[in-house]
C-alpha cells in the first residue's frame, strides 16, 4: 500500500519536473527579450545614448542571470523554485509568490464550492436518471445535459449575471471576494461541470445495477434503497476519477468565470498580466496551476487506496496468479 | 427502446449540423447584408425585420456577420481537429506498439504532463509570450487535445495486441510498420471517430471561450469568437449583440454532441465505452 503511494508520488515529481522544463522552454523560445520588456516598462527605452542603454542592458542581464548559458539558467531557476521564489512581477515589482498567495484563496474558495455543487448535482441527477432509465425523467435529464454541455461557459455566466444582478438586483456587483458574492460564480462553474459527471454516474450505475449481486440483493428481499446504496459505493471509484480529471477543466473554466464576475482570483490576475506582458506572473501562475492539478491527482490516487480495498490488493492478487 | 433513442439523437444532430453547414457555407447567397459594411446611422439596433439579429457597434448586420464568420470558425476548428487526431493516433499507436519501452514511457509521461496542464493556462502562457492570434490559439488547442486521442488509441492497441490476428501477423513476418498500418490503425478508427465528434464540439467551445477573453483572432475578421470579444463590452446595455454567434455556437456544439451520443449508443447500446 505504501509502495503504491510512493510510486505515485515519484510519478508526480517527474510530471512536475517535466512541467518546469516545458514552461522554461516556452519562456526562452518567446520572441521578446525579457530585459527589453523590463526596460520598456520603466521608460528608459527612450534613452538616446545607445552606449549607456547597452550598458544598462548588459547590467540587467547579468543581474537576472541571463548571461549564463541555458542549462545554468535552468538550474538556477529550478533552485529558486524549490525555495518558493517565483521571481518578481515586471509591472509591480513585487514577488510573484506573494501576489499569487493573496489571490489563491479566492480561487480555491470558488473551485471547492463549484466542485461541491458539481458533485451534488452529478450524483443526484445521475442516480435519478439511471434509476428511471428510459422514462421521462431520464430523457429530461439527458436533454438538459446536452443543452448545458453545449452552452458556452461565458454565455451562461453573463446570462445568470444579467438576470440575477440586473433584473432581480439581488447580486452585488463589485470586485471583492465575499461569501455573499460566492454563490453565483460557483453555481455557474458547477453547472458547467455537472453534465459530464451526470453522464458518468448514470453510465457506471447502469452497469453496476446489471451485476448479479444486485439481482441477488433484490431476490433476498432487500429494499430498493439498500441495494442502490451498495451499488453507489461501488461506483465511487470511477466518479472520483472523473472529479479529479474535471479539475483541470475547472481551472480553465475558472479563468472565464473569474473574469466575468470580476472575482479576484489568480486566473483573473494572470489574464490581466497578459496585456502587460508580465511574463514572470504568467509563468508563476502556470506553475502553481500545474502543481495544484498534479497535487489533486496524487491526493485522489491516495484516496483510491482508502476507498477501494481492491486497488490495495491488486499487486498481491496478481503475484498469486502468476505463481 | 435504446435503438430508437439512438437514431433520434443521431438524426436530430445530423439535421442541425446540416442546417448550420448549409447556412454558413451558403452565406454569400443567404446573408441579407454585406458582413463588413458599416452604417453609422444604424449602430447597436435591436433585432428587426431589416436586421433579424440586430446590428453591432459599427452598424454591421449581425446575422450576415455570423453566417460569414462561421466559415472561418468551422474550417479552423476542423483543421485543428484533424491535426489533433493525426498526432494523437500516431503517438498512441506507436506507444502501444512498443509498450513497455523507453519510448512508451517518455510519451506517456508527456501525456501526463499535458493532462495536468489546463488548456486555458497554456493558452495564456502562449498569448503572453508569443502574442494573440487565431493560429497560436489553434496551436495551443492541438498541443493539448491530442492527448485524449493518444490515450484512447494506445489502450485499443494494447487490447488488440493480445488477439491472435496480431500474433499471426508477427509470425508471418510482417514488419512493425505494416502491423501498425494494417492491423492496429483500422481498429482505432471507430472509437476515435466517436471521440472526435465530442471533441469537435468542445473544441469549438474552447475556441469561443479563449476568443471571448481576447486570446483568439482579433476583431476585424468576422469569426464567432472575435464577434463575442467585440460585443462583450456592450452586453449589459444591448444583450442582443451576443445572441447571433452564441446561438450558432450552441446549435453547432449541440449537433456534434447529439451525433456523438447517437453514435455511441448505436455502437454499444448497453455498455459504456471508455472514452
Amino acid at each position: 500500500m505504501c509502495r503504491l503511494i510512493i510510486k505515485k508520488m515519484l510519478q508526480t515529481f517527474i510530471t512536475l519536473f517535466f512541467a518546469t522544463f516545458v514552461i522554461f522552454l516556452l519562456v526562452r523560445l518567446a520572441p521578446g527579450d525579457p530585459v527589453n520588456i523590463m526596460l520598456s516598462r520603466t521608460g528608459e527605452i527612450a534613452m538616446s545614448d545607445s552606449q549607456a542603454y547597452d550598458h544598462k542592458l548588459a547590467e540587467l542581464r547579468a543581474q537576472h542571470g541571463l548571461d549564463q548559458n541555458i542549462a545554468e539558467q535552468y538550474v538556477t531557476w529550478v533552485r529558486h523554485l524549490l525555495q518558493f521564489d517565483l521571481g518578481s512581477s515586471i509591472h509591480t515589482g513585487r514577488p510573484v509568490q506573494a501576489e499569487m498567495a493573496e489571490r489563491l484563496s479566492a480561487t480555491c474558495l470558488l473551485g471547492i464550492a463549484a466542485l461541491l455543487i458539481q458533485s451534488v448535482l452529478g450524483l443526484f441527477f445521475g442516480t435519478l436518471s439511471a434509476l428511471r432509465a428510459g422514462k421521462l425523467i431520464d430523457h429530461i435529464v439527458r436533454l438538459t445535459c446536452i443543452v448545458l454541455a453545449s452552452t458556452p461557459a461565458f454565455v451562461l455566466g453573463l446570462a445568470l449575471l444579467s438576470f440575477v444582478a440586473v433584473r432581480l438586483g439581488v447580486y452585488e456587483i463589485s470586485s471583492e471576494a465575499s461569501w455573499s458574492r460566492l454563490w453565483l460564480p460557483a453555481l455557474t462553474l458547477g453547472l458547467i461541470g455537472a453534465p459530464q459527471l451526470i453522464r458518468v454516474v448514470r453510465a457506471s450505475l447502469l452497469t453496476e445495477l446489471g451485476q448479479t449481486y444486485v439481482l441477488s440483493g433484490f431476490a433476498r428481499g432487500l429494499s430498493n434503497q439498500l441495494v442502490v446504496r451498495h451499488a453507489l459505493r461501488n461506483i465511487l471509484l470511477p466518479v472520483a476519477t472523473m472529479v479529479a480529471l474535471s479539475f483541470a477543466g475547472l481551472i480553465s473554466g475558472a479563468v472565464v468565470i473569474e473574469s466575468i464576475f470580476s472575482w479576484p482570483g489568480v486566473g483573473k490576475h494572470a489574464l490581466d498580466s497578459i496585456l502587460l506582458k508580465d511574463y514572470p506572473v504568467i509563468q508563476g501562475y502556470a506553475l502553481i496551476m500545474v502543481a495544484l492539478v498534479t497535487g489533486i491527482n496524487l491526493l485522489i490516487d491516495a484516496l483510491y487506496v482508502l476507498i477501494d480495498p481492491r486497488v490495495r490488493l491488486k499487486p498481491r492478487v496478481r503475484r498469486e496468479l502468476r505463481a | 427502446m435504446h435503438r430508437r433513442k439512438a437514431t433520434f439523437s443521431l438524426i436530430a444532430g445530423c439535421v442541425l449540423l446540416g442546417l448550420i453547414v448549409v447556412s454558413v457555407f451558403g452565406a454569400s447567397m443567404l446573408a441579407p447584408h454585406d458582413p463588413v459594411k458599416q452604417s453609422t446611422l444604424e449602430r447597436l439596433e435591436k433585432p428587426s425585420l431589416e436586421h433579424p439579429l440586430g446590428t453591432d457597434r459599427f452598424g454591421r448586420d449581425i446575422l450576415s456577420r455570423t453566417l460569414h464568420g462561421g466559415q472561418n470558425t468551422l474550417i479552423s476548428s476542423f483543421i485543428a481537429l484533424i491535426a489533433t487526431i493525426v498526432i494523437g493516433l500516431l503517438v498512441g499507436i506507436v506507444a502501444g506498439m512498443y509498450h513497455g519501452s523507453l519510448l512508451d514511457t517518455i510519451l506517456m509521461r508527456l501525456v501526463d504532463v499535458l493532462l495536468s496542464f489546463p488548456f486555458m493556462v497554456l493558452a495564456m502562457v502562449i498569448a503572453a509570450l508569443f502574442g494573440t492570434s487565431l493560429f497560436h490559439l489553434l496551436a495551443v488547442i492541438v498541443s493539448v487535445c491530442w492527448v485524449t486521442f493518444a490515450r484512447l488509441s494506445r489502450s485499443i492497441v494494447l487490447q488488440a495486441k493480445t488477439e491472435t490476428s496480431f500474433a499471426a501477423a508477427k509470425v508471418l513476418g510482417a514488419s512493425d510498420l505494416t502491423i501498425m498500418r494494417k492491423e492496429l490503425l483500422p481498429r482505432t478508427i471507430g472509437p476515435v471517430l466517436i471521440l472526435a465528434t465530442f471533441e469537435l464540439g468542445s473544441l469549438i467551445l474552447s475556441i469561443a471561450a479563449l476568443s471571448f477573453l481576447g486570446l483568439g483572432s482579433q476583431p476585424p475578421t468576422p469569426e464567432w469568437g472575435s464577434m463575442l470579444a467585440d460585443g462583450r463590452d456592450h452586453f449589459f446595455q444591448f444583450p442582443h449583440i451576443l445572441l447571433g454567434p452564441t446561438l450558432f455556437i450552441f446549435i453547432t456544439v449541440a449537433a456534434f454532441n447529439l451525433i456523438g451520443e447517437g453514435l455511441r449508443n448505436q455502437l454499444d447500446p448497453y455498455e459504456k465505452i471508455e472514452l
